[in-house]
């Protein structure tokens, strides 16, 4: 086998983000590859920012992360910029 | 599996065909006919999957990854490891997943997705989804 089995955090950050990558799919087709690049980003923010053995502050980003894809997820959000 | 299928359904198509023409009462005329869809869907087919064959997943499953920049394109075989042979991270692995289920237009849910590790898996998975097309 040889793959790696996932543990339930990393299947609910895995989870999230595919959640977030559904969700970019109602924006605007033009807009798309910004969010898609913004959510990666700040995924791989996290990922280098929390040691992965601090169970707590990974469920904390991610509920924060759910909430925020929420907000974004309101079709008054039709675009993105971000650095 | 099919035969057993088949004869209940002959006989019920059969006693349909008897409540529509013998019967009076018209509220047998009606329920019986309605109670055949249930059936017909309840018998699986295990064809080759309309039309897609597993040499056609895989060269469509090839040629998806090859678009894909991340991927380790010398070491793409159809039975490469996404993260041991083509250096995905498991962040990549989503977004190959989620581009595998647009090409079959199939929704892929979480803990299936969550197993698709490697090129084979990913394979096996839309060769058993009788929806993928």
């Amino acid at each position: 086998m040889g793959t790696r089995r996932l543990s339930g955090l990393q299947k609910d950050v895995l989870r999230l983000y595919r959640d977030c990558l559904r969700a970019i799919k109602t924006k605007p087709e033009e807009t798309q590859h910004r969010f898609r690049a913004f959510a990666r980003q700040e995924f791989e923010k996290n990922i280098v920012s929390v040691k992965r053995t601090d169970v707590r502050a990974i469920e904390y980003m991610l509920r924060v992360g759910r909430r925020r894809m929420e907000q974004y997820m309101s079709p008054n959000v039709r675009d993105i910029s971000f650095i | 599996m099919f035969r057993v299928a088949s004869i209940r359904l002959a006989a019920l198509v059969s006693r349909a065909r008897v409540a529509a023409t013998v019967t009076a009462a018209p509220r047998l005329a009606i329920n019986k006919p309605n109670m055949m869809p249930s059936i017909i869907t309840s018998a699986r087919w295990y064809s080759d999957n309309g039309g897609l064959s597993r040499e056609k997943i895989e060269s469509r499953i090839i040629n998806l990854l090859q678009d894909f920049d991340k991927v380790n394109q010398e070491k793409l075989t159809p039975t490469a490891d996404f993260s041991k042979d083509l250096g995905l991270d498991s962040l990549d692995t989503v977004e190959v997943v989620m581009a595998i289920e647009e090409e079959f237009s199939v929704e892929i849910p979480d803990d299936d997705a969550d197993n698709i590790s490697s090129v084979k898996k990913a394979i096996d998975y839309i060769a058993g989804r009788e929806d993928a097309n």
